[in-house]
């Protein structure tokens, strides 16, 4: 008996763990040996090597470390607009007892149907400086010269935070629909006026689906790449667009697979500090 | 503690009114139970106390003053729910120090407060344990306390004991109404088990489709029920349906029957007869001394160790139930002929 559970268990989770073993931890490995390698510019080929020189170079160099400050800084800024508003916003889909509720769901995922770079196309026709909100706004006298919308900073946060909310929304909502509509109502019958039921009740009992929100968020816009790219313009630098550059573009594959690692080591340590920041604040 | 008033209370969704002109006195100290079907208002009218929602018209005093359009933070009354409410992030000692940290109280105000709150519902030194390490009765005294801690001017306890296994409930009653009195907690429960208003009352309301059917206690609610509903909800009755005429009941079985003269006033017409079946008596031929003697047909016997309920056949449209307790006397079977008899002012008469 214990040894067919076993059996099962196995046949249930070897597919997944191979597919994850070829998939992924294999050109991983890999990337992170070519990482070591040292590339010889003028043949543009990889040389054997056994150096951390891609890695000094990534740190030594502004234009890189401009790219990761740039994508630390947007990512963070967009998991928290995402968990600002992506908070109400689940916490009414997960208390309404309407029966449009499920269309109310559609509704939110129903953006992730269109691509990040079909959307970010849509967001060029609309926002560029002779695009429909610009032209709209100078034809009826509104503005004398158009917004810079398009290829600026804000016209990428914008941008990802609208591709991440959903996810955040979802992420809140399955949780928050999960706490006990009564223990809110326990909170104000003792006195605790909304916000302090919040702080108090709320926050803590949602914090896993915070946390799964948030990391979902912030990994996705650490990573983000259509957007950067086509609403940020040819001089607005963040990793994911780099790292392609550096593939594709100059064939330099031990500098791409060190800024590869560096993005994913950033996100990775960013990701559990924030957890226990998190973690101990509630706890406390 | 203080008292309660609820002054012609309405609650309106659309058309529909989950609560309709109900108006109610709970004096300082008085266990008052709101009993009814599921959907019969009662829910809605203590949430409506509670302060969760808001009335449509009407409104609810405590002490005297109104808080009608008070937010349930700024009412001080302690809440009882059916699924108990704990915060399961809190242990047990940080649930009930809840509403004494939103009052501000003093550190050791607090502490003191709380131990104070679980030695009352025998939970002394559980302070330190999470929710989900108590059993379903425990957790309910953790409710209990935490809703007691505050002081609250009134208790509001709703269904609390619908999720506790039967055995457990009947020690559950009576420790929450000896509590209560100890205390002397103004006190308002829902519930829909008559058994469980019954034994915690003072006094009950009976409330059916939005209204207060009848208001008494439980020996006004049993020997003289306003009206049909009551009649059929509090306790166990059979109605045999027929006219009233010249004093007497004649039922649509063709059976004619004394009943007590105050019922048969005015014209006549349409009525139901309520006949509690421990008020008749049964035996395997005629009875003497009784306003009503009929011959019947046992259908059906349900033997259920201290009583017996025999169902018994009077005519083609009249069936009664008859309770007798199980003395080791006459036990009829089915099929056998038997009499039935009682006296006038066993049978209530309700007009239609």
């Amino acid at each position: 008996m214990r040894r067919s559970q076993g059996l099962t268990a196995a046949a249930l989770l070897g597919p997944a763990t191979i597919f994850i073993a070829v998939g992924l931890l294999a050109p991983l490995a890999i990337l992170f040996r070519y990482s070591l390698n040292s590339f010889v510019a003028q043949t543009k080929t990889m040389v054997e090597a056994l150096t951390i020189q891609n890695y000094i170079t990534f740190f030594t160099d502004p234009y890189y470390t401009g790219a990761l400050g740039t994508t630390v800084k947007v990512a963070l800024l967009v998991t928290v607009v995402c968990l600002v508003l992506g908070f109400p916003l689940a916490y009414v889909v997960a208390r309404t007892q309407s029966r449009f509720k499920h269309l109310l769901i559609i509704a939110i995922v129903l953006p992730l149907f269109v691509g990040n770079s079909v959307r970010a196309a849509g967001w060029m026709v609309v926002f560029g400086n002779k695009g429909f909100f610009n032209a709209s706004l100078m034809g009826l006298g509104i503005l004398s010269k158009p917004i810079e919308i398009m290829f600026t900073e804000n016209a990428v946060i914008i941008g990802i935070i609208a591709v991440n909310l959903p996810f955040m929304v979802l992420s809140l909502q399955s949780v928050i629909e999960s706490i006990d509509r009564a223990v809110e109502e326990a909170a104000f019958s003792l006195g605790a006026p909304p916000l302090t039921m919040f702080r108090r009740v709320l926050w803590p009992l949602a914090l896993p689906g915070i946390l799964a929100g948030t990391i979902l968020c912030f990994i996705l816009a650490m990573n983000a790449y259509a957007t950067p790219f086509l609403l940020g313009g040819p001089l607005f630098k963040m990793m994911a667009p780099v790292i392609y550059n550096e593939f594709t573009q100059k064939t330099n594959w031990p500098f791409g697979g060190a800024i590869a690692f560096i993005l994913m080591a950033v996100t990775l340590s960013l990701t559990i500090a924030a957890n226990a920041l998190l973690r101990r604040r509630t706890a406390a | 503690m203080a008292r309660l008033d609820i002054d012609r209370l309405v609650k309106r969704y659309g058309d529909f009114f989950a609560v309709k002109d109900v108006s109610l006195s709970v004096a300082d100290g008085e266990f008052l139970v709101l009993l009814g079907p599921s959907g019969c208002g009662k829910t809605t009218t203590l949430r409506m106390v509670a302060g969760f929602i808001e009335p449509t018209a009407g409104e609810v005093k405590l002490g005297g003053s109104n808080v009608t359009l008070l937010p349930p933070w700024k009412r001080n009354a302690g809440m009882v729910f059916q699924s108990y409410a704990l915060f399961p992030h809190l242990t047990v000692a940080q649930n009930v120090a809840f509403g004494l940290e939103m009052r501000k109280l003093p550190r050791a105000e607090v502490d003191k407060r709380v131990e104070e709150a679980l030695a009352l519902v025998r939970l002394a030194g559980f302070g330190a344990r999470l929710p989900r390490q108590l059993s379903g009765g425990q957790q309910q005294r953790v409710a209990l306390a935490r809703a007691l801690a505050i002081r609250p001017d009134v208790l509001l306890l709703d269904e609390p004991l619908s999720n506790l296994d039967a055995k457990l409930r009947q020690e559950v009653r009576v420790e929450i109404r000896e509590l209560q009195k100890q205390l002397g907690l103004t006190t308002v429960m829902v519930t829909h088990d008559q058994e469980e208003a019954l034994t915690m009352a003072d006094r009950l309301v009976v409330m059916n489709e939005g209204t207060v059917h009848q208001v008494g206690t439980q020996r006004d609610l049993y020997e003289r029920p306003a009206d049909r509903f009551v009649a059929g909800f509090v306790g166990r009755t059979t109605f045999l349906s027929g006219t009233v005429a010249n004093g007497r009941f004649r039922t649509d079985g063709g059976l004619d029957l004394a009943v007590a003269p105050s019922s048969t006033g005015g014209a006549p017409g349409k009525a139901a007869l309520s006949l509690r079946p421990e008020r008749l008596e049964i035996a395997p031929g005629p009875i003497a001394g009784l306003d009503n003697d009929l011959p019947g047909t046992v259908e059906f016997v349900s033997y259920l160790g201290a009583q017996i309920d025999i169902h018994v056949r009077l005519s083609p449209a009249d069936r009664l139930v008859v309770q007798i307790a199980n003395r080791g006397g006459f036990a009829p079977e089915v099929g056998q002929r038997v009499h039935v008899g009682w006296r006038a002012s066993a049978g209530q008469v309700f007009r239609e």
